[in-house]
């Protein structure tokens, strides 16, 4: 069977204008312009199998966003074919838009003054839902989420979390095969997020939908997804599973420790003692960058506190950017 | 089953109306001052045109109670703008901050979903004073009646109000490619005001230009000449609902072309 | 030194409405157009009159007034009810609160950008092509310095009332509703609409015990007197002058104990 998403040597180019700056440039701008081209997604291709969570990873201006419009039919590619589930996106769009679900982080589209009950029963009637399944779902929407307390609630007096959640469901609400969902999690406490987390895995299982996911937190992707694809510039780097990625950097946590004392002199004992991984200074910390294959962070913390007066702490996981600069320098296989 | 989408399309309207309408008697406060707002505006309007009325009894030969005929049949004929397509001033909002993107992932028509979001009521506040005014001077002007007229009032009225809406949509379709159409749109609001003159007034250069380039001269002109001066009806008045159909389309037309165009480029 | 910080934000304003190209044209082009409508509406008002000399004023001196009626219009007009009223509501304003600037002067720097290159697209061409159009019927003499101090306290006014009406929107979420009673009541009353001179008597004395007129009419009858007497001026930059300390007394005090108010309330 084909795969659901079909994606071959898609690029998409932008043309955009060249400000000038300052007043004069402003001036120069009214009567003159001068435009550039970019490449906003270089030659993409990938399939993406039903029912599969993909994590799609880049930077701000990687090209993300570009990719996610020309699935959903929004955007056309400049060249390159997708096909998504037998549909051309951006050839039906009313009737494509049927088969997806959408959520952009930070842009509601439920109705702004609407209890969330009826922007539901609103979809209901837009995506012509029979009433057996819109019941089975909010059903199945109970069990997973305690939505009674936000479904009399309309959505302007909603804290961002609540909206988010609410716009998730809003998107699963017709059953399409697949669900877009842009940043989810972004600006959201720890709590909030591990709620949406599991809310999409259970919908993803239940439904079998398809979800692609853009990130920039590490958290989504470990806590949701089997594959990932990266990409930067346009350009995809990395397309592959998550253990894959993980066994090439191992599983490494930046530990950072305050201590008092000379730091850089610090920093150098530390690093006899602890010859496995290394160690930086700068003007507050002294990083440790722990691969946890080797020792755990909490055995390294312990072995430190024999020796070391520890004032204060900090855990980083490895962000997005640590993991494409470490592909960019070393590539991956 | 072209019968069955209108149904659909109005079934699905009707129900975010109502929802809307409950939602903004919720919040009282602003509805009252809104309504207030909307008189303030009528009422001044019609103190403007009494005052420059004392002054000067006709004008081109159209009497007062002509003239006041043309004033409330534009009334009339600008409401259904201003009560279903008031979301063409957020356009620009919605365009430049990338927010339009959420209205392009929903299976139905674009135009309509982004139009149905907002009804303004306050325009029917308008309606009545229109429908005032209309009634007092054909009284006046002693038109006589007869359910032939009533009719082609309202077919022509119905007609006219889509020429206000097709200038609206083009002018708040601009901001898909000068993001800034505010000035388009508040010039355009600006001519409307004048749809209540007899085009007889200008020369025939702008005639032309309001009889065919922007059409204002058949807001309330040339349709109302069916009723006003029924031995002497210009051809462009029987045109005139077929105008207002063909603008209409043209102006959706424009507005999706705009639409499909931009929903990529914003980020 | 101080003024430099201010004129920062001038340029600021600058820069940023230059960017829309197209709408600076299409704004220069718009009141273009505009003017014409006006001419031909009132050129058929005299005609109809039958007299050269209506309530003193000939054909040429009540185009030019409103002309430059509504070009100042296009000038005076910051949108500041609106500005202030989505601070509001957004809550943007407790930052602005914080800048080390008194808000009603720094929400007045911001705009005065806008001011400056609507003054050069919009009010100066038209300025000079009503003087040729009309062979140097705008007397070129004292006048013109009368009007341009007589402007810098009409825009005083103006921004006082704006500034108190926008200090409403502190208590209201209707910014519509508030701002369309204010601009529909100041441009009736302030003869921007229609000249004073053609208003009824009893009218006309209610208006001259009013702020608003000092806004449009008050400039423009110093432009326009060929040969005023000094006693006239003086009166009329005296009440303006008057209306000016006033409004501005007011509209401070007014945001002073509405935002205690406020602040209090924890609004």
């Amino acid at each position: 069977m084909a795969a659901m998403i079909q994606i071959k040597n898609v690029t998409k180019e932008f043309k955009v204008l060249n400000r000038r700056e300052g007043l004069k440039g402003s001036l120069k701008d009214l009567f003159s312009r001068d435009y550039k081209y970019i490449r906003a997604v270089d030659n993409i291709s990938m399939d993406i199998e039903q029912g599969e969570i993909i994590g799609y990873l880049g930077p701000n201006g990687a090209g993300k966003s570009t990719t996610i419009k020309m699935m959903t039919g929004v955007l056309e590619p400049t060249s390159g074919e997708i096909l998504v589930d037998g549909h051309i996106p951006y050839q039906n769009r009313t009737k494509y838009a049927q088969e997806i679900g959408v959520v952009f982080g930070q842009r509601s589209q439920l109705w702004w003054a609407l209890p969330l009950v009826e922007s539901f029963k609103l979809l209901k009637d837009i995506y012509q839902v029979s009433d057996a399944d819109y019941e089975s779902m909010l059903n199945l929407y109970q069990s997973l989420v305690d939505i009674e307390p936000l479904l009399h609630k309309p959505v302007r007096q909603m804290s961002l979390g609540q909206r988010t959640l609410s716009d998730i469901l809003a998107a699963f609400l017709h059953n399409p095969k697949i669900v877009f969902l842009d940043e989810p999690t972004i600006g959201l406490d720890v709590s909030m997020k591990a709620k949406i987390r599991t809310l999409i895995n259970a919908l993803n299982k239940e439904k079998n939908t398809t979800v692609i996911l853009t990130t920039h937190d590490m958290g989504d992707v470990d806590a949701l997804c089997k594959r990932i694809v990266i990409i930067d510039k346009g350009k995809m780097l990395y397309n592959n599973d998550i253990e894959h990625l993980k066994g090439f950097f191992g599983s490494y946590r930046t530990l950072k420790i305050g201590i008092d004392g000379n730091l850089k002199q610090q920093a150098e004992s530390i690093q006899k003692e602890l010859p496995d991984f290394s160690v930086s200074a700068d003007e507050e910390w002294v990083s440790i960058l722990v691969d946890e294959e080797k020792s755990k962070v909490m055995e390294v913390l312990n072995q430190l506190q024999k020796s070391y007066k520890i004032r204060d702490m900090q855990l980083e996981e490895i962000s997005t950017e640590d993991v494409i600069k470490k592909i960019y320098e070393e590539g991956v296989s | 089953m072209k019968q069955k989408r209108f149904g659909f399309y109005l079934r699905i309207y009707m129900k975010i109306l109502a929802q809307d309408l409950k939602s903004k008697m919720s919040y009282r406060a602003d509805f009252i001052i809104s309504t207030i707002g909307m008189i303030f505006t009528n009422i001044a309007g019609f103190v403007s045109f009494w005052i420059l009325f004392r002054n000067f009894p006709s004008i081109h030969g159209w009497s007062y109670y002509e003239m006041l005929f043309l004033y409330g049949f534009s009334l009339i004929s600008l409401t259904p703008v201003q009560c279903f397509l008031d979301n063409n001033w957020s356009l620009r909002i919605y365009v430049y901050s990338g927010d339009f993107i959420k209205y392009c992932f929903r299976p139905i028509n674009l135009f309509f979903y982004y139009q149905s979001e907002v009804f303004d009521i306050k325009g029917l506040g308008q309606l009545a004073f229109g429908i005032g005014t209309l009634i007092y001077s054909w009284s006046k002007i002693g038109l006589g009646f007869t359910p032939l007229m009533l009719l082609k009032v309202i077919v022509f009225l119905l007609t006219a109000s889509l020429i206000m809406m097709a200038l609206q949509n083009a002018s708040a379709g601009t901001c898909f490619w000068i993001q800034n159409s505010f000035y388009v749109m508040d010039l355009v609001l600006k001519f409307k005001d004048y749809a209540r003159y007899p085009i007889t007034i200008f020369s025939p250069v702008f005639r032309f230009i309001f009889t065919f380039i922007m059409p204002i001269a058949f807001i309330a002109y040339y349709p109302s000449l069916v009723i006003l001066r029924p031995d002497a009806v210009p051809i462009l008045s029987w045109l005139s609902p077929l105008v207002g159909c063909l603008f209409f389309w043209l102006s959706y037309k424009f507005w999706m072309f705009g639409a499909m165009k931009y929903s990529g480029t914003g980020s | 030194m101080r003024l430099k910080k201010y004129l920062t934000f001038t340029r600021a304003g600058m820069m940023e409405s230059l960017q829309f190209r197209l709408a600076a044209a299409v704004m220069f082009i718009g009141n273009l157009l505009y003017l014409i409508v006006v001419y031909f509406l009132w050129k058929a008002i005299y005609a109809s009159a039958g007299t050269d000399v209506v309530n003193g004023m000939t054909f040429t001196d009540t185009l030019i007034y409103l002309v430059l009626a509504t070009a100042l219009f296009g000038f005076m007009e910051m949108y500041t009810v609106w500005e202030m009223g989505r601070n509001i509501q957004s809550g943007k304003i407790v930052l602005d609160l914080l800048k080390p600037m008194e808000y009603r002067r720094y929400l007045f720097w911001t705009f005065s950008g806008t001011f400056v290159t609507q003054f050069l697209f919009t009010f100066l061409p038209t300025f000079i092509i009503v003087g040729i159009v009309t062979h140097g019927a705008i007397p070129l003499g004292k006048n013109l310095l009368y009007f341009v101090i007589s402007v810098i306290l009409a825009v005083l006014i103006n921004y006082s009332i704006d500034f108190f009406v926008g200090t409403i929107c502190l208590f209201t979420e209707s910014i519509w509703g508030i701002n369309i009673m204010k601009q529909v009541i100041v441009l009736l009353l302030s003869g921007a609409t229609i000249p004073i001179a053609f208003f009824p008597e009893q009218l006309k004395t209610i208006v001259y015990y009013l702020p608003f007129q000092s806004i449009y009419n008050a400039p423009l009858t110093l432009l326009l007197n060929k040969d005023p007497k000094p006693g006239t001026v003086f009166i009329i930059l005296g009440t303006q002058l008057i209306w000016c300390i006033v409004m501005t007394i007011l509209s401070k005090l007014f945001w002073k104990v509405s935002l205690r108010q406020i602040t209090v309330n924890g609004g």
